[in-house]
Order: C-alpha cells, then structure tokens, then sequence
C-alpha cells in the first residue's frame, strides 16, 4: 500500500524560453499510513512533486506507481488507483461552484461512482471529519458561510471520496490562529480514524514538527532530506539554514537556552517537553 | 497547458521598432494590412515577404518565437489554403480524383491567401511583442480621442483594455489550477455529446466566474484607493510624441504601399 | 502635537445578507502618531479589515468620526487629500496591480492625481529603489514572487509620498521568504521617511516589531500597548483566539509552576537571558 516515484524529472513549458527543471531526479516512497510534510522554499519543487502523486502532472522522465499500478501503463484501473489519492490544493474554497454545502461535496463521490445512499453517508461523515454539523448546514449555499468554514466544505469535498492517501497544500493558509488550530485538529482526527497516509505541504516547521512523523525537504528541484522530524530538526539544523529554511521556535529556543548554560536534554522538540525539562532543571514541579 | 499561451505578450526591448511611437505602429499596421491586400502578383507577395522580414529582424526579436505566434492559428491558415487547393476555379487542372479537382490556380490562389494571413498575423504579432500593452492601450485612446466628440469612451475604452491585458495571464493560471482541482475530484471533462460537455464545465466556469468578480472588486477598491476617478485631469508617464523615426516610419509605409500599388497596376 | 489619525467614537453598522443588523466597529477611539509603527491584530470577522478601509475614506462612519491629519473622512472635499495622505496595501497582490509592466503600475496613481509628466519618472525610480525593486522595473507583474508583487504594490503607494500607509494583511498569502521581505520594506520606509504604518496581520512575530499593538474583538479595542505588554498577556490572548509567542507561553507555564520571572518576557532571547542568569 504505497505510492512510489522513480527518479522522476519534470519540466514546465519545455521548449520555450521559459523552460524551467522543477524536478530533477526524485525518488520516494509514501506509505499508508504515514503523516509526510513537504517543506522548501517556493520553487523548491513541493507543489509540482506532490501533483505527480495523484497523476495530475505527468513526469518527463521516470514513473510514478500507485499500489504498484504505473500511471504512465496501460492497466484498467489506472483512473481507479489515482482516485484513491485525494488533493485538497491551496485556497480550495476557491473550487467551490454548488448552490448547497451537500451538493459541493458530494461532487466527487458521484464522480466516483457510488450509489445515491452512499453518496449521502459519506457527505454526512465527511462533514462530521471537518467539523460541519449536517442538519445546520447541508441545504446551505457555501458561498454564505465564512472563509474557515467554506475552506472546511472544500476539505470536506475530498475527505468524501474517501481516499487513501490525502496532499494538502497549505491547508491552514490565511486563517487566523483559531481557525488554523481547529483545521489541524480535524485533520489529526481522520488521519487517526481513518489511517490513511497524509501529504501536508507547508511553510510552517512547527506544523511540520508538531503533527507529521515524516519531513521530506526539497531544493532547488531536488529532495535534500527525508527523515522523522526529530533528525531532521535536531541534526540537520544547518542543512536547513543553509537551504535558508527556518527551524522550528521550540528547537532554537532549546539551542539558545543550552548555549546558556541551561543542562537541558537533547531531543526536546514540542512545547510541552521542554517546559516539562526547564522544570527539572530547576526542580520545579 | 494553459498558461503555455503567449496571447499579446510584450517582449521587451531596445530595438528601432520598441521605440516607434505606438500611434505610428498601430496606423502602420493597419497600412501594411492595406498594402496585403493589394498584393496580386508574385513580385508583389515577395516583396512584402521580404518587408516583413526586415521589420522582424529590426525589431531583434527571437525570430523563432514571432513564427510560433503563428501556432495558435495555424489551423485556420492550413483549411484556407486546402480550400482553395480543392475548391479553386482554374482551366490547367494538375489533379482529378471524383470530385476533387486541384488547378494550377487554385494552388497558386491558396498559396497567396495563406500567406496573406501569415504576413498580416507576423506582422500584428510584432506589433503586440514590441509594445508593452499599457503603451498600445495609450496609443489606441490617443487615436480615438478625435472621436470622443461624437460620444466614443476612449478613456474606459482603454482602461478596459489595459486591465484586461493585465489579468489574462493570471486568470489562465486560475483556470489551470481550477481544472486540477476538479480532476482531482474525478471531474471529467471529455465525455458525452456537447450538452452533456457543457455541464461539466460548470464546475470550472462557476468557481472562475466568482474569482472573476472578486478580482474586479478588490481590483476596483485598490484602484480608489490610489486616486483613480476616471480620465478627468490624469496625466502620463509615457507621454505620447512623434520623433523624426516615426516620420520616418511613415515615409516607409507610404514607400511600400507605393510600391505594392505599382507593382499591382503596373507589373514588371 | 496633534496625531496624525484620530478616530473619535468611530461606528460602523451594516446590515448582512440574513437583514440583520451588525457592528462591525462599536464606537473605536484611537490616536495614531505621525511616524509610529502600529500593529492591529485579532480573529477573523473582527473588524480589522473594516478599520483599515475607514483610514482612507474608502468606508465612511454611520457614527462617530475619523479624522486624518485633521480632515474629516465624510467631507468630500478632502477625499483626495486624504487618499493621498493615507495610501492601502491589501492582501492579494495580484488584485492590486493595474498595469502589465512594473513601472507602469507604480505610475499609476501619480498619473491618477496628475502630477507632470516631467515628475513621474523620477518619483516611479525613488519609490523603486525605496522597495528595492528597481531592478525589476520592466518586468511584467504575473513572472514575479508574491513578495515581489506585493513590494510592488508598496512603491505604487510610496510614489504617492504618503505620510501613513495602511497595511490590510499584506503577508497573509505569501511565503516565510516573502513575509520577511514585506517587513524589512516597512521597517525601512518607516526609518527612511517615516512613514506611519498601520499594519494588520496574524502573525504574531511580525506584530512582535511594532512599536504599539492593538487588539480587536466584536469591533472593539480589548488589549494595547508596547508588544511586551500585550503578548506576555498568554491567557488573555488565547482567550480571543489568538496564538502568544512561544517564549510568553513557557513563561506563563514556568511561572505558574512557581519559578519568578520577569512579566514582559516574549521573544527566546529574552526568555533565554532570565533563565541563564
């Protein structure tokens, strides 16, 4: 149960002056089950890797395989397999085009092919996943909701084709801290429920930090580490200054508070642990 | 993919052609198509193939990238030559199959008409790449300005314009990006007769009307914002004057619509 | 001195889509000081953004009174003056841009007041280079980065010699790098020619290099003052929804377990230094 790519490359608007590598020999494999986040820079790559995941864009050289299904093959079930990766890209309310919340996010679902009855179930649990309650707001237009509630429509929209495998671009983008908060908990709660694998791309490394158990960099076209956000943040601090990526606040918290003299314990990467090692340090309870 | 479109890109630059006055390469344009259509001999075409060339060497623009400006149009130009090829008048027939005939004039007919066409979209494609489209829009509501009396709105006209040249580019990528999303969703935009096509597009036009309209309403409020209340009392950077080139430009062109009328009424 | 921005009882009411009347400001008083760096942040639907349209007449009060270098918003005869006072950054860079080409755009509001022909070009070129942008002048808008775009839109307000400029979320949809950049253009501007920002964001470590915060709840003023007093407030903040800086939260944390810290503690450096001493 994985997707795998093989030393894919992808060029954009090739033969044109505009001609521009955004891949250039990527390798992975995503499996069930795991919480990914792509972090880089914009241009780094993130966005065009993550469309190869679901057939979206197709390499200029290389494979892509679903559950071992070749996208670029000839096999029936190739549209079978890239519908069980679902993409919710960045600003997705901006795809909204319904007159009800229940008609939006039953779009996908029907294109899927299921049946009217489970149409409706899978909207109802969809829309319990991000949080929307069904009675108050499935015969609703969409566009008369706010930002952070259409933006859970959307989500919605996807979370009801009921993928395996889930990329979300920016999720939290332009939500104030409430609303970011809320969508991440959601998010949490079907990866937990459901166990299938999360994509998360972002720009924030505490995202990153707090919620993923994997972290792919790229660079310049390229990936440039893989690893658990502990080696990635912990040992790889000065890869990523150098890749002029931030680090999480928690771990240069941590670097300046040893840099001072404080024995704090290496390792420490969410709030609550260093708190808890600054009271044992000090001998607080 | 959509945004691999050139529609008007401007191609900046230093060259003799960037720096016309944009009412002269608009007046000279329409000139040149005149001129076209003068052309009936072969003198004629090859002469004018030849001013083209020279404008598009003048203006050092790739010369590769002003003939691919021909691609998006190069269905047109090949139906227009094989009509004429087929359905062309002629006594010297070179070919009869059924009802197909080809003559030695409907082959000359067609070869003329296409190039025609080519020759007038290479030389409106040097047009739109050797001027920025803010400076064209100035140009167009310059020249419409004489009509403002009987009630034309250069000024709207050409704001119009100008916003639109602007927003091409960025609503393309909107499209682009529209159109994944609903992929992803399992849209399917190719199958079923054409009222069936038609409604699956919904789920891209709707979402793209609304960004449309949410665009022009933040774009209007930015607009107030900085002063903008209409053509009353505005002045320009780019102040539009005639130089010695661009009466020179004008010599050209009467040159060369010389020149096509004599080689019409007066062949070689 | 009299400030530059007054805002006495400033009202806004409107009726929504469902006809119900709303507050979006509940009788706001304000003073904004010539040259001063404010930031302005709160949840979503607070009446940030409505503020923000009022400080250059764009919106108009239903009650109360706005007044801008002693101008008052609802007298019309002073909107360009006061347009040309107060310039507004908005959040989409792409929605604000007019022109195709970057000069062109940064002219356009110099074309719009009519200043002379002869005075554009070298107005166009500071307000560039006051971006660091110049080298990008002939560039078409849509082939640069967000941050770019958005410096873009900065110079089109600069070019106007605007003695404040409102900043609507101007980092809210552009990358760590972009943000960065947006907030050195400020701080320059504001060294350089004293400009006067007002500058709306949900970032909490932009908000942190103000030199004055306010906070707004139901079209209300709930929390101001110096960046350390409003951010070392962790539970006030979470309350309204709002992130505290991660120093002001372990600080909050070690102080409730008991250990004595300094009260305005926000940023690591200065968490670091209490605990290290």
């Amino acid at each position: 149960m994985s997707i795998r790519l093989e030393h894919v490359d992808f060029i954009y608007m090739q033969g044109t002056p505009y001609e521009k590598q955004a891949l250039s020999d990527v390798s992975l494999t995503i499996n069930k089950g795991e919480f990914v986040a792509v972090i880089g820079h914009t241009g780094s790559g993130k966005s065009t890797m993550v469309q190869h995941l679901n057939g979206l864009l197709q390499p200029s050289k290389g494979k892509v395989f679903i559950e071992d299904v070749d996208l670029a093959g000839k096999a029936p079930n190739i549209k079978a397999c890239k519908q069980k990766v679902g993409m919710v890209f960045q600003y997705p309310e901006h795809q909204i085009f319904a007159e009800t919340v229940f008609e939006d996010i039953a779009f996908g679902p029907r294109n899927k092919g299921m049946s009217e009855a489970e149409v409706e179930q899978q909207v109802h649990e969809a829309m319990d996943f991000v949080g929307l309650d069904y009675e108050t707001y499935a015969k609703r237009s969409p566009f008369q909701l706010s930002g952070g509630q259409m933006r859970r429509v959307a989500i919605a929209g996807v979370v009801a084709m009921k993928p395996d495998y889930l990329i979300l671009d920016e999720p939290s983008a332009g939500l104030d801290p409430g609303a970011k908060e809320a969508i991440f908990e959601r998010i949490m709660k079907l990866y937990q429920a459901r166990k299938i694998a999360i994509i998360l791309v972002t720009h924030s490394m505490e995202e990153a930090a707090r919620y993923a158990n994997r972290i792919l960099v790229l660079s310049k076209s390229r990936i440039l580490m893989d690893g658990t956000p502990r080696e990635i943040f912990l040992h790889h601090r000065d890869e990523l200054r150098q890749a002029s990526l931030d680090i999480p606040q928690t771990v240069q918290l941590v670097e300046l508070l040893r840099q001072g003299g404080l024995k704090l314990p290496e390792g420490l990467l969410t709030e609550p642990a260093v708190v808890a090692a600054i009271k044992k340090v000090r001998g607080l309870h | 993919m959509l945004s691999d479109i050139t529609l008007g890109q401007y191609y900046p630059g230093n060259s003799v052609i960037h720096h016309l006055d944009p009412r002269t390469k608009i007046l000279g344009t329409l000139l040149f198509i005149i001129a076209i259509f003068m052309a009936t001999n072969t003198a004629g075409y090859i002469f004018l193939c030849v001013f083209v060339m020279a404008v598009i060497l003048a203006s050092r623009l790739p010369v590769g990238m002003v003939f691919r400006s021909l691609k998006p149009l190069a269905f047109i130009i090949i139906l227009t030559m094989a009509l004429h090829f087929f359905m062309g008048e002629g006594e010297q027939v070179l070919f009869e199959w059924k009802f197909l005939r080809i003559t030695q004039e409907g082959l000359a007919m067609g070869i003329k008409m296409s190039l025609r066409l080519v020759l007038l979209l290479l030389i409106s494609s040097v047009l739109t790449f050797t001027t920025s489209p803010i400076v064209l829009t100035d140009g167009i509501e310059s020249l419409l300005n004489p009509f403002k009396r009987i009630g034309v709105p250069a000024h709207e006209l050409a704001m119009m314009m100008t916003i639109a040249l602007r927003f091409i580019p960025t609503l393309i990528e909107e499209t682009d990006r529209i159109i994944k999303a609903q992929t992803a969703r399992g849209a399917d935009f190719s199958s079923g007769n054409l009222l069936q096509k038609a409604k699956n597009m919904l789920p891209v036009l709707i979402p793209l009307f609304i960004s449309a309209f949410r665009r022009a309403d933040e774009l209007a409020i930015a607009m107030e914002a900085r002063c903008y209340r209409g053509g009353e009392g505005r002045t320009r950077m780019h102040e539009l004057a005639y130089t010695k080139v661009d009466v020179g430009a004008f010599v050209l062109i009467v040159v060369v619509m010389a020149i096509m009328a004599a080689l019409r009424w007066w062949p070689l | 001195m009299q400030p530059l921005i007054e805002l006495q009882d400033l009202t806004h009411a409107y009726t929504d889509a469902e006809n119900n009347q709303v507050l979006a400001l509940q009788k706001l008083n304000l003073q904004i000081e010539q040259g001063e760096f404010l930031a302005v942040i709160g949840a979503n639907g607070c009446g940030k953004s409505t503020l923000a349209k009022h400080l250059n007449a764009l919106l108009l009060p239903t009650g109360g009174k706005c007044l801008v270098n002693g101008m008052d918003t609802q007298d019309e005869s002073h909107l360009w003056d006061i347009r040309q006072t107060v310039g507004m950054v908005f959040q989409n860079p792409d929605n604000q841009i007019v022109a195709a080409v970057v000069e062109e755009d940064v002219a356009f509001g110099l074309e719009n007041i009519g200043v002379p022909h002869a005075e554009i070009r070298p107005r166009v070129e500071t307000a560039l280079k006051a971006v660091d942008m110049s080298a990008y002048a002939l560039h078409a808008p849509h082939l640069l980065s967000g941050g770019q775009k958005q410096r873009v839109a900065i110079a089109g307000v600069v070019a106007l010699e605007p003695r404040c400029i409102v900043m609507d979320e101007p980092t809210a949809m552009l990358d760590p790098l972009g943000r960065k950049e947006i907030m050195a253009t400020v701080k320059k501007l504001q060294r350089e020619k004293q400009i006067t920002f007002v500058y709306i964001t949900h970032y909490m470590n932009e908000a942190m290099q103000a030199d004055r915060v306010i906070v707004m709840d139901h079209g209300q003023i709930v929390m101001q003052g110096k960046p350390a007093e409003v951010f070392s407030r962790v539970a006030e903040l979470q309350t309204l929804h709002l992130e505290a800086p991660l120093a002001a939260t372990v600080a909050a944390d070690l102080r409730h377990a008991g250990l004595s810290l300094p009260r305005d503690i926000i940023t690591n450096e200065e968490l670091a230094a209490a605990l290290c001493r």
